[in-house]
């Protein structure tokens, strides 16, 4: 079974798209087979940055019926062993998933037969992004050391902790749980994931029980890009140790990306900037990166879609 | 789930241990500081306002307990009677002293094989192969060798002893004359070879050397 890296981050032009293909690059030249999917519906834009700029086939062909496997629409990028499903040319709904469709793309992703899958995932906390960020429980966040990234990259997360809460319940059983939080812990408590957690520790102890089994399955990451000289390095630890200490959520800090003005460039000549500027910092931090997400330790573990 | 960070007791508040010394604590008040103050872009957006203020003071009174050597005492029965805290790690008075990576021992041991003088002496008196060797005019590369292994030493032990570089003894052994190094030099080296192995006269054995050496070198 492959393994499944969802990268997600609160904001738009942090760098997710940048960042997947990068490791993606990374990791196929480490001989893995490695798949790369364009997961932001409606605003894709992965193949330019793998070099395919018109992909024949794409994800919509799987949406439209148009092909019955999800395997059928990869298309071989000009780099050994990395594959693309783009979503280029797409119809212009599909930026609104419906639901079935939305767990058909889910178990066709989980049973796709490569060594690694990254996900490349919208801006945004729509449902569509959570739920593909919750299919593995490796996902990497991305965040640039800015107030604005920051205060999404922390929506994201809370998104998905409540998310994570919001499978184990039924709509009748959520919204009393809903109710039983405000009357706990007062107005506007009930879209604090932690508050909800105590409740639910009250009232649902078998429930609860479960939550900490998937929560400390978890493996997050957390990656701080575009990071500039003067910029504090010690954020990422700062910001993990909080999380553990006032959400109870481990997410393990996996390094700086430096910026580099020479992305922008690489970007706009449309080459892999790992292959035109591989001294630079930037190219440094991205195998330092690289390095501890190619390589996982434990067992993948996989959200039932039934 | 961890516990809410108001039940937290002040050690856990500014992510120290309980035998913490005042630099840790101090510098653990300003790491938390940083975390949580208004401007921080860490906790940006974490905590409401309030919020933030409640753990802002907590952060203080845990610092303006800790590091106050009698509030610290009476926080610390306080945190034994709750039973938070054991007897035993309360004892903080012991300073702490750096601890060192490496176990470098500082003793010659090396050398006890080769300073046992008197076996040497005993040996050299006993050989008839020495005897014979320092019998002879000429003393060359080769009789040091058979010397040294009569007596059972390795070139390395002579090396360690004599500080004298492997290669520089080697060609002194095997008579590479064009590898010797200089004279004034090769002189020196043959005096510590000829102490290391107790052979005596050592004035005498290391001209009748460098004759020999100055012979073979006019080959």
């Amino acid at each position: 079974m492959a393994y499944i890296w969802p990268i997600g981050g609160g904001k738009g032009g942090s760098g997710k798209s940048f960042l997947t293909s990068s490791l993606g690059r990374l990791s196929a030249r480490l001989g893995k087979r490695t798949l790369v999917i364009d997961l932001d519906l409606g605003a894709a834009n992965l193949h330019t940055l793998v070099g395919v700029p018109y992909p024949k086939k794409g994800f919509s062909d799987f949406i439209r019926k148009k092909t019955f496997r999800l395997e059928d629409t990869v298309v071989e990028t000009p780099f050994e062993n990395l594959f693309l499903i783009s979503g280029a040319h797409d119809n212009f709904d599909v930026a609104n998933l419906p639901y079935e469709q939305k767990i058909k793309t889910l178990r066709a992703i989980m049973k796709l037969d490569y060594d690694s899958v990254l996900l490349d995932l919208g801006a945004g906390t729509s449902f569509n992004t959570l739920d593909f960020f919750l299919i593995s429980q490796h996902g990497i966040f991305i965040t640039t050391p800015e107030p604005t990234s920051i205060e999404n990259v922390y929506r994201l997360i809370r998104s998905i902790y409540f998310r994570r809460i919001r499978y184990c319940f039924n709509v009748t059983d959520f919204k009393a749980l809903e109710d039983e939080v405000v009357i706990q812990f007062g107005d506007g408590s009930f879209n604090k994931p932690e508050c909800m957690i105590k409740v639910i520790a009250d009232v649902y102890p078998e429930k609860y029980e479960q939550l900490q089994d998937a929560f400390s399955a978890f493996r997050f990451k957390l990656i701080i890009n575009q990071v500039r000289k003067h910029d504090n390095a010690a954020l990422g630890m700062q910001m993990s140790r909080m999380l553990e200490k006032h959400l109870g959520l481990h997410i393990e800090f996996a390094g700086n990306v430096a910026y580099d003005d020479h992305v922008h460039d690489a970007i706009c000549q449309r080459v892999s900037f790992l292959d035109r500027y591989p001294c630079t910092r930037t190219a440094c931090d991205l195998h330092e990166v690289g390095k501890q997400i190619v390589q996982p330790g434990g067992q993948q573990l996989m959200f039932r879609y039934l | 789930m961890p516990k809410d960070f108001t039940q937290l007791n002040y050690y856990e508040v500014l992510d120290i241990k309980p035998d913490a010394v005042a630099f840790e604590i101090r510098h653990a008040y300003n790491a938390a500081l940083q975390v949580y103050q208004p401007g921080s872009l860490a906790s940006y957006s974490f905590f409401p306002e309030d919020e933030r203020q409640d753990i802002l003071s907590l952060v203080e009174t845990a610092y303006r307990t800790l590091i106050s050597d009698q509030a610290r005492k009476d926080y610390n029965e306080e945190l034994i009677r709750r039973g938070e805290l054991d007897v035993r790690k309360e004892a903080t008075s012991t300073a702490k002293k750096p601890v060192s990576i490496f176990n470098i021992s500082r003793n010659p041991v090396a050398k006890v094989a080769l300073t046992n003088n008197e076996t040497l002496k005993n040996k050299i008196n006993q050989s008839q192969l020495i005897g014979d060797i320092l019998a002879q005019n000429e003393l060359c590369g080769a009789d040091l060798k058979k010397i040294r292994t009569e007596l059972g030493v390795l070139i390395e032990q002579i090396a360690q002893e004599t500080k004298i570089r492997h290669d520089h003894l080697r060609s002194m052994e095997e008579d590479h004359v064009a590898r010797l190094p200089a004279a004034v030099f090769l002189k020196g080296f043959v005096k510590s070879y000829l102490k290391c192995l107790c052979l005596e006269p050592v004035e005498a054995l290391s001209t009748r050397y460098m004759d020999t050496v100055a012979r073979l070198s006019q080959k």
